[in-house]
C-alpha cells in the first residue's frame, strides 16, 4: 500500500464544510481532540480511497490568532503540514470567503477551492468566473453543491491527485508560486522579511511567515529566532509602510487583502443587479424573530415546545421514557399495534395486559400481607414511594389471590423481552449465586439502566437544540440574549450551554467552547450546571411528591433558583478580580435560515448523546458496583441482608462525615451517604435514600423517607428541602466535574469552579434550613448566626461596587 | 460617527475600526475594513444586524461603538 495522503478540509463557518466532510467520509470518522486544547478534531477516510485521510479543520474566518480554533488550525497547517488543502467556499458570499482563501494560498500547499452552493448561485442569477479566480490564487477551482451531493467527490479526487503529484515532482523545498496581493511598498517589506527568515521556515510557506512577521504576530515571531539587529531592520520597513499608508501593519494587510479580492471580484463575479440590497427571506424572518418586543416571547414559545416534547405528561418524551424504563431496559414490551385482549381461557380472559398486571400485583400484595398477619394490603407508587392503593383483606381474598398466576405477556401480543429480563434470565440459567445475581442486577445493571432511562428525554432535548442550531435560529438566540447576559459577565453565546444543561451538564460544559472571550467562557462553565439537568429532575419529582404536595410551586421554583444562581453568581463573580474587565464585545455571523439536513441534525445530536451514554458505561458502571459493595458488606466482608444495612461499610463511611451536614439539617449517616453517592450520578440520591432508610418505620419506601427526615429534624420539611437543594446545587456528577476541569484549562481553575459550586450548594442549604427553622419558631442558635453572617457576606459580594476597570 | 448612530435601512462606509486588538482582527476577517459599505438590516436596543458583503453579522452596542463610519 502506498503512503497515506493527508488532505486538510478548511473553510469558513456556515460554508457547508460539515456537510461536505460527512459526504466525503461517510461513516468512517474519528472524533478526538487536538492535542492540548479542547477543540474537536475530526478525521475521516475518503470514501473509496483507503489511503486518503481527510482532516476536518474547525470552521474559521482567518489564520490570525483570534480564537482557539484559529490557533489550532494554523498550527496544524504550518507545522504538521497536510499534503494538500481542500478549501470550501460559500459561493453566495464569495468575497468574504476569499479572505481566508488568500491566506491559505500563501501557505504554498497544493490547493483546490470547492465553491459550494452553486445551485443557489445559479438560481440567484449570479455568475462566477472560476478561471480568473484560479489564476489569481494559483489553485484549482471547481463548483459543487454539498447539500445536493454534487461535485464534492470530484473536488476531493482532484485534490488527492494534486497532492500525489506534488510529492513526486516538487518536494517541500521548492519555492512555490503563490499570489502576491499587496501594494508596492508592502510587497517590498515582505520581500525583505523573506530574505531574513530564509532557512528558518519551510521554504514553501515562507511568504505566509513573512506576512505574519509584517503583522507583528508575536506567536510566530517567537518561533523564528530572528536576531535583534535583523528584527530592528525589519521593524524599520514595517514603520515606513505604516507611515506611508497611515494605518497599522495589521490593518494594512487586512484591507489590502480585501482590496485585492475586490479587484478580483470586479473581473470575475457578475451579481444579478436586481437582487442588490434587497431584503432576503432570511432578513424578513429576522425582522420578526429579532424584533425588540416579539423576540423574547418567540424564544420562550420555542422553549415551551421543547419542554412539551421532552418532559410534558403524555408528550413524546414521557412516552419514550416509560417505554425505556419499563419495557426496553426492564422486563420487556409489546410491539406496537400487536396488542390485544387475552384470548386464552382462565383468569385473565378478555383483559388488557396492564389490567392483568395490576390484578396480579394486587394479588401478590394480598398474599404477602395476609402471610405477614396484616389485615390490610397496599401497593406503592414506584416513582414516589407513596401508597397508591389500599384495601382490606380476609382469608377468602387470600385464597383467591393465591390462585392468580403471573400473566404471560405472550398471550396479549407480540412480546419483546427487555434487557433487564434477558440479563436476569441468563444469570438464572447459568445458576449463579444470589449474591452475584444481586451484584449484577441491582448493583451494576440497576445503575446503568437508570442512566440509560434518561436517554429518551435527553435525546429529544438534544435533537430539538440541534435542529434550532442547524436551521440558524440559535445564532439569533445568542444575539437576543446578549443584551441581558452581558450584565452578568456572560455572553449571549452562554445561553446555548445553559439550554443543553437542561438535558445533561456534560455536553453543556463542552458547548461553552464556542465562546471566544475567556472570562465569559470560564464563567459559563462554572454556572451552566446550575440549571437542573435531567437526572436532577428525578430528585425534584420525588421530594415534591413526598414533602411538598401542598407546595406545588416548590418543584417549578428549583428551575427559578437555578437561574437566580446563574444571574447573582454572575454578578458576584464579575466583581472579583478574576472576572473584572471591559464589557465583552459580541460579534456573530447569522447564517441564512435554511432547512437542516436529517444527517446533519443526527450527527449533531448523536455526538452529544454519545458522551452521555459512554458515561453510563465507563463511570457509572464501576461506581455502582463499588457502591453496591459497600452497601452489602461489612468491614469483615460478610454479606449483609437488606435490613442489616446499619452494619455496612457505607454506614460507617457516612457516619464519619455526617457532621458536615449537621448544620444543614440532615447530619446523619443516611443523609451523608445519599449526598455523596449522588456525585456518581445525581439520580443516585433518591435510589440510595430508599436503600438506607429501609430500617425506618412505615409501609412504603416513601414513608420510610418521610419518617427518616422526621427522625433527624424537628422540621422535617425544611430538612428535606435543604437535602434536595444541596443535592441540586452542589457540583454536578463526577463526569461533569471531570469535564469542568478539562474545559477550565488548569487544575487551579478547575478547583475554583468546583469550590464555587460547593460553596453555593452548601450556603443555600444552610440558609434554607437555618433561616427556615428560625422563621418557623425553632429558636436562634449558633448556626443561625453563621447562616446570617454568611448570607450578609454573599449579599455584599453581589451588591458591592464593581472594581475599577469593570463596567 | 459610529455604527450605533445608524438606523435600520441606513448604509454607511467604514472609516476605521478601533478597540481591542483581537476583536478588531476578527471584525477585519469578517469584512469590517476601511472602505467597506455596510447596511443596517435590523436594530434593537443598540444591538444591530449588519449586511457586510453577502453575510449578516450581529454585533452588540459595545462593538458597534468601535466602528467609525461615514455616510455614503
Amino acid at each position: 500500500m502506498s503512503k497515506s495522503v493527508k488532505i486538510a478540509l478548511a473553510g469558513n463557518p456556515n460554508s457547508g464544510k460539515t456537510t461536505l466532510f460527512n459526504a466525503l467520509t461517510g461513516s468512517e470518522q474519528y472524533v478526538g481532540n487536538w492535542p492540548g486544547v479542547t477543540v474537536e478534531k475530526k478525521d475521516g477516510i475518503l470514501v473509496g480511497h483507503k489511503e486518503v485521510v481527510i482532516q476536518d479543520l474547525p470552521g474559521i474566518y482567518s489564520l490570525s490568532p483570534y480564537s482557539i480554533e484559529e490557533k489550532v488550525s494554523r498550527r496544524f497547517l504550518v507545522e504538521e503540514g497536510p499534503d494538500a488543502i481542500l478549501n470550501i467556499v460559500d459561493g453566495t458570499n464569495i468575497e468574504r470567503n476569499l479572505y481566508f482563501s488568500t491566506q491559505l494560498a500563501e501557505l504554498g500547499l497544493p490547493m483546490v477551492m470547492a465553491v459550494n452552493m452553486m445551485d443557489v448561485v445559479k438560481k440567484n442569477g449570479d455568475k462566477i468566473d472560476f478561471e480568473k479566480i484560479a489564476r489569481a490564487l494559483r489553485c484549482e477551482v471547481v463548483g459543487i453543491s454539498a447539500l445536493k451531493n454534487e461535485g464534492g467527490m470530484e473536488a476531493a479526487e482532484k485534490v488527492v491527485e494534486m497532492a500525489k503529484k506534488s510529492v513526486v515532482e516538487k518536494g517541500p523545498g521548492k519555492l512555490p508560486d503563490v499570489p502576491h496581493v499587496f501594494s508596492g511598498s508592502v510587497e517590498h517589506a515582505i520581500a525583505h522579511i523573506e530574505e531574513s527568515i530564509q532557512g528558518k521556515v519551510p521554504l514553501r510557506s515562507i511568504r505566509w511567515y513573512a506576512i505574519k512577521v509584517f503583522e507583528r504576530d508575536r506567536e510566530i515571531i517567537k518561533t523564528l529566532d530572528i536576531s535583534v539587529g535583523e528584527m530592528k531592520h525589519i521593524e524599520e520597513h514595517i514603520r515606513d509602510c505604516e507611515k506611508e499608508l497611515g494605518d497599522d501593519a495589521e490593518s494594512i494587510i487586512t484591507s489590502q487583502r480585501y482590496d485585492f479580492i475586490k479587484r478580483l471580484m470586479d473581473k470575475s463575479l457578475a451579481l444579478n443587479e436586481k437582487r442588490k440590497d434587497k431584503a432576503t427571506l432570511s432578513d424578513k424572518v429576522d425582522k420578526v424573530v429579532t424584533h425588540r418586543i416579539l423576540a423574547l416571547p418567540i424564544f420562550i414559545l420555542s422553549l415551551c415546545a421543547m419542554w412539551f416534547l421532552a418532559v410534558a405528561e403524555n408528550g413524546p418524551g414521557t412516552m419514550l421514557t416509560d417505554w425505556a424504563n419499563d419495557g426496553f431496559l426492564a422486563d420487556g414490551w409489546h410491539l406496537p399495534f400487536t396488542m390485544h385482549e387475552c384470548r386464552e381461557d382462565g383468569k385473565y380472559k378478555g383483559m388488557e395486559f396492564e389490567d392483568a398486571q395490576g390484578e396480579f400485583a394486587k394479588a401478590e400484595a394480598t398474599v404477602a400481607a395476609w402471610e405477614a398477619g396484616e389485615k390490610k394490603a397496599s401497593i406503592e407508587d414506584e416513582d414516589t414511594g407513596e401508597i397508591a392503593e389500599e384495601w382490606d383483606i380476609d382469608e377468602a381474598a387470600y385464597n383467591a389471590a393465591k390462585e392468580f398466576e403471573e400473566p404471560d405477556p405472550g398471550q396479549f401480543g407480540v412480546w419483546v423481552p427487555g434487557l433487564g429480563a434477558l440479563i436476569t434470565g441468563a444469570l438464572e440459567r447459568a445458576g449463579v449465586s444470589d449474591t452475584v445475581k444481586s451484584l449484577v442486577v441491582d448493583g451494576a445493571w440497576g445503575g446503568v439502566a437508570t442512566v440509560l432511562g434518561f436517554v429518551p428525554v435527553i435525546f429529544i432535548v438534544f435533537l430539538f437544540l440541534a435542529f434550532l442550531e442547524d436551521c440558524g435560529y440559535m445564532a439569533r438566540v445568542a444575539f437576543i440574549m446578549d443584551r441581558l447576559l452581558r450584565r452578568f459577565g456572560l455572553s449571549g453565546k452562554s445561553f446555548i450551554p445553559m439550554l443543553i444543561g437542561k438535558g445533561c451538564g456534560v455536553p453543556a460544559v463542552m458547548a461553552a467552547r464556542a465562546i471566544e472571550n475567556e472570562r465569559a467562557r470560564r464563567m459559563t462553565v462554572i454556572l451552566a450546571t446550575f440549571v437542573p439537568c435531567g437526572a436532577k429532575t428525578v430528585i425534584i419529582a420525588m421530594f415534591a411528591a413526598l414533602f411538598f404536595r401542598e407546595q406545588w410551586y416548590i418543584a417549578a421554583m428549583m428551575d427559578v433558583v437555578g437561574i437566580a444562581i446563574i444571574i447573582l453568581g454572575g454578578i458576584a463573580l464579575k466583581k472579583t478580580r478574576f472576572f473584572a474587565g471591559e464589557a465583552s464585545s459580541f460579534v456573530l455571523e447569522l447564517p441564512a435560515y435554511h432547512m437542516p439536513t436529517i444527517s446533519g441534525v443526527w450527527h449533531h445530536t448523536w455526538n452529544r448523546l454519545k458522551g452521555y451514554i459512554l458515561k453510563a458505561g465507563f463511570v457509572i458502571f464501576p461506581a455502582c458496583v463499588f457502591l453496591w459493595f459497600i452497601m452489602h458488606f461489612d468491614w469483615a466482608l460478610n454479606l449483609l441482608a437488606d435490613e442489616e444495612i446499619e452494619k455496612s461499610i457505607l454506614h460507617d463511611l457516612g457516619s464519619w462525615i455526617a457532621w458536615i451536614f449537621e448544620p444543614l439539617g440532615f447530619g446523619s449517616w443516611q443523609g451523608a451517604a445519599a449526598s455523596v453517592s449522588a456525585e456518581i450520578a445525581k439520580e443516585q440520591a433518591t435510589a440510595t435514600l430508599k436503600l438506607v432508610t429501609v430500617g425506618m418505620e412505615g409501609v412504603s419506601s416513601g414513608a420510610h423517607i418521610q419518617n427518616f427526615f422526621a427522625s433527624i429534624s424537628a422540621f422535617p420539611k425544611l430538612a428535606a428541602l435543604s437535602f434536595m437543594m444541596f443535592n441540586l446545587f452542589v457540583p454536578p456528577c463526577m463526569v461533569a466535574i471531570a469535564v469542568t476541569f478539562r474545559e477550565m484549562g488548569s487544575q487551579k481553575w478547575g478547583w475554583f469552579a468546583v469550590g464555587f459550586q460547593l460553596f453555593v450548594g452548601y450556603v443555600l442549604a444552610l440558609s434554607v434550613y437555618q433561616l427556615g427553622v428560625l422563621i418557623a419558631g425553632g429558636g436562634f442558635g449558633f448556626w443561625t448566626a453563621v447562616a446570617i453572617l454568611v448570607d450578609l457576606a454573599v449579599i455584599w459580594a453581589i451588591v458591592r461596587p464593581a472594581r475599577k476597570g469593570g463596567k | 460617527m459610529t455604527l450605533v448612530e445608524l438606523k435600520e435601512g441606513d448604509r454607511a462606509r467604514i472609516v476605521r475600526v478601533t478597540g481591542e486588538e483581537a476583536v478588531k482582527r476578527h471584525l477585519g476577517a469578517l469584512g469590517f475594513v476601511a472602505g467597506t459599505v455596510v447596511r443596517v438590516v435590523g436594530e434593537s436596543y443598540g444591538n444591530m444586524i449588519l449586511a457586510v458583503h453577502e453575510s449578516r453579522i450581529a454585533v452588540n452596542d459595545a462593538t458597534a461603538m468601535n466602528v467609525e463610519v461615514q455616510n455614503v
